[in-house]
């Protein structure tokens, strides 16, 4: 017999989702007047009067259509984030755009919102912590973690336990096996002194493994990273991929994505669309929680810059992920998580046979593929000597300062570095 | 409020000799910000007909039909293969040989016109400004039709060939259009104006700037129905930042303008 009672979870679900404004309100100034809204002169008064607007919805009651004013803010912004190098742009747009991203998330959080609506609040947040300032104290941060919370707790039970791709890719070339020469071999030490390594490899500016020194990361212990805790941890939070075999290639772009659909698409199975990598991205800045699970080498006080001045990336993918011949400006740690990668390293004084790009943009990078080099064209690149490893889980690389390096992932792939000076 | 009167002044700082003397009826709450103009003298083998300003770079067409452009050119807006800026002006080697007649300058991109009535583009493409196929709004339209973000739709739809940033110019050819006869663009959208008085309009569509009736953007050059359907004969357009105006004329009497 039909009944008219709803099905208990759902009334669990309505119930839950109802609070999202009540908690999303508590996180804004308790009166319109406490919210202040003050720019440089650079920001039209114009643009602070829809900005004014825009405001006032959060503290008025609902009306039935969105209005535009969150859009105007956010796209205005945009465009300004989009004028000048990154460096130039003020810091007051990107403030701009921040606030347009919390008046966008806030105005979909309004009234009853359905588990979609909150996720698109959450990644309106991401794009305000992406790419705008900090505002308000963090409130972006502290408005992802309310609706992260909403959202788990009316999710259904998740089926993943895959840790292995479900789809059954084809082997290609980039899946092979490096057979590392002894001779070639990058050295290996376990936990070294602060000054065996300085004197052994940071002044000698010598690359080498270091061995045993992130055991302690709750990354290998208690929060052991797996694609399931990956999920649970930041799968609602979109991230920066690249997409395309290599950014030397005319068909490689970067996209925004959830990282569940990352690791649907890019890690565990394939859509046909090339190579997709979580790369170079400073991900504990946006996850906190992520941030928890790893430590900053103790090697890196050797450096001059403060700990706030270290720059930590993200490296995520799946096996065949490649990281072209290049250089980089710091002392890099690369700490190796989750599986293994193929590291072939040259010095900087072989850098006239690695024949580097003419460009501005790509100076830093060789014309050279590591792995299937044009003899033709890059006649003295054989000659060049090179060391060379595969990264374990646990394994930390010191890449000293613009040594040249070609990464190649072998198996699903996730590695953080550690840029220092 | 009374009007209130403003003096503009150029060259000096006060109203003296060179003062022009205006009444501006001031809203509350606004103001005239005003600088003196930098001078700044063009080189003098350049002939100067017409300049065209973006947000970050310059167009200047001279009296051979030659195109010059200068600034920054992060995005290819200044049609020389690169991204990299210029400070002064620079020859569009690309389109030597081919005398132009207009240019313009949008947010980030660049048009101009030939003396035949054939329309050229470069610079940016992330909305679909040049008419090019855009990969940003694939993804966009797709969002937009299933009402959330759905993913395997986007992968699947990111296959194709798609130009984010055109560094050379590059020819536009619409569908049953023989002859373009002005180009205007705007932040990061397009309008055209053919010989036979047809308004086409492409690019960032969010605030109705492409004048189709709704909020869509598009990477294709579609004709704005709205002036055929009604036997108006557009003349000339114009495009602001996020809008377009466009002077039509219906046959044969008086002129209207239209936003």
């Amino acid at each position: 017999t039909k009944s008219d009672v709803t099905p208990p979870s759902s009334r669990f679900l309505k119930w839950r989702m109802a609070d999202v404004w009540r908690d999303v309100r508590s996180l804004l100034p308790a009166a319109e007047s406490d919210f202040p809204l003050e720019f440089g002169e650079d920001v039209d008064p114009g643009l602070v009067a829809v900005m004014a607007r825009a405001r006032r919805r959060l503290y008025v009651a609902a009306s039935p259509s969105r209005d535009p004013w969150a859009r105007v803010v956010l796209d205005f912004s945009w465009e300004k984030l989009n004028a000048g190098t990154w460096r130039d742009v003020g810091a007051e747009w990107r403030r701009v755009y921040a606030y347009g991203c919390l008046f966008e998330a806030g105005g979909l959080c309004r009234g009853d919102p359905t588990p979609a609506r909150v996720r698109e609040a959450i990644r309106a947040c991401d794009m305000g912590l992406l790419m705008g300032a900090p505002i308000m104290g963090d409130v972006l941060h502290r408005l992802v973690g309310v609706l992260r919370k909403k959202l788990d707790a009316c999710r259904p039970e998740q089926a993943h336990h895959t840790e292995e791709p479900r789809v059954k890719r084809p082997k290609k070339d980039s899946d092979r096996m490096p057979v590392i020469s002894e001779a070639k071999s990058v050295r290996r030490m376990r936990c070294p002194s602060l000054e065996r390594f300085r004197s052994e490899f940071l002044d000698t500016r010598e690359p080498v493994i270091l061995e045993g020194t992130t055991d302690h990361w709750p990354a290998f212990k208690d929060h052991e990273w797996s694609i399931d805790y990956l999920r649970t941890v930041a799968g609602c939070r979109t991230v920066p991929v690249e997409v395309g075999s290599r950014y030397t290639d005319e068909d490689w772009s970067q996209t925004l994505i959830t990282l569940n659909d990352f690791i649907d698409h890019y890690v565990l199975g394939e859509d046909g669309t090339g190579t997709g990598y979580l790369a170079q991205h400073q991900l504990f800045d946006q996850v906190p929680e992520l941030k928890e699970d790893i430590r900053i080498p103790d090697y890196c006080c050797l450096g001059e810059g403060a700990e706030d001045d270290i720059t930590i990336n993200a490296w995520f993918g799946p096996v065949g992920t490649v990281s072209p011949l290049h250089q980089d400006p710091q002392q890099n740690f690369l700490a190796q998580v989750v599986g293994r990668k193929f590291v072939r390293l040259y010095s900087p004084e072989e850098s006239k046979n690695l024949y580097p790009h003419q460009s501005e943009l790509l100076h830093n990078t060789s014309q050279v593929d590591v792995e299937d080099p044009d003899a033709e064209r890059f006649p003295d690149f054989l000659k060049a000597p090179y060391q060379e490893c595969v990264l374990q889980p646990g394994d930390v690389l010191f890449i000293p300062v613009k040594h040249w390096h070609y990464i190649r992932s072998l198996d699903l792939s996730f590695s953080v570095s550690f840029w220092w000076s | 409020s009374s009007p209130q009167t403003i003096c503009i002044g150029f060259g000096s700082g006060d109203c003296g000799g060179q003062g022009l003397s205006v009444s501006l009826p001031l809203v509350s709450e606004g103001y005239v910000a005003s600088k003196p103009p930098l001078f700044r003298s063009l080189a003098p083998h350049l002939r100067a007909v017409s300049l065209a300003l973006g947000t970050e770079h310059a167009l200047l067409l001279t009296a051979d039909g030659t195109i010059y452009t200068w600034g920054r050119g992060s995005h290819g807006q200044l049609g020389h293969g690169l991204l990299s800026p210029e400070e002064e002006p620079r020859a569009l080697e690309a389109l030597w040989g081919v005398p132009m007649s207009s240019v313009a300058a949008g947010g980030w991109h660049s048009a101009c016109i030939s003396a035949g009535g054939d329309l050229y583009v470069w610079g940016w493409n992330e909305s679909g400004q040049l008419g090019l196929p855009s990969r940003g709004l694939k993804k966009d339209l797709t969002r937009a039709a299933t009402g959330e973000l759905n993913a395997s739709k986007i992968f699947q739809s990111s296959h194709g060939v798609f130009i984010s940033i055109q560094a050379f110019p590059a020819l536009l050819d619409i569908p049953q259009v023989s002859e373009i006869c002005k180009v205007s663009c705007g932040s990061r959208h397009t309008a055209a104006v053919t010989g036979t008085g047809d308004l086409y309009t492409w690019g960032w569509g969010e605030y109705g700037q492409l004048g189709q009736g709704g909020t869509c953007s598009s990477d294709q050059a579609e004709r704005v129905d709205f002036f055929s359907s009604r036997g108006l004969h557009v003349e000339d357009v114009t495009c602001g930042q996020w809008n377009t105006f466009a002077f039509a004329r219906p046959e044969p009497s008086c002129k209207r303008i239209y936003t």
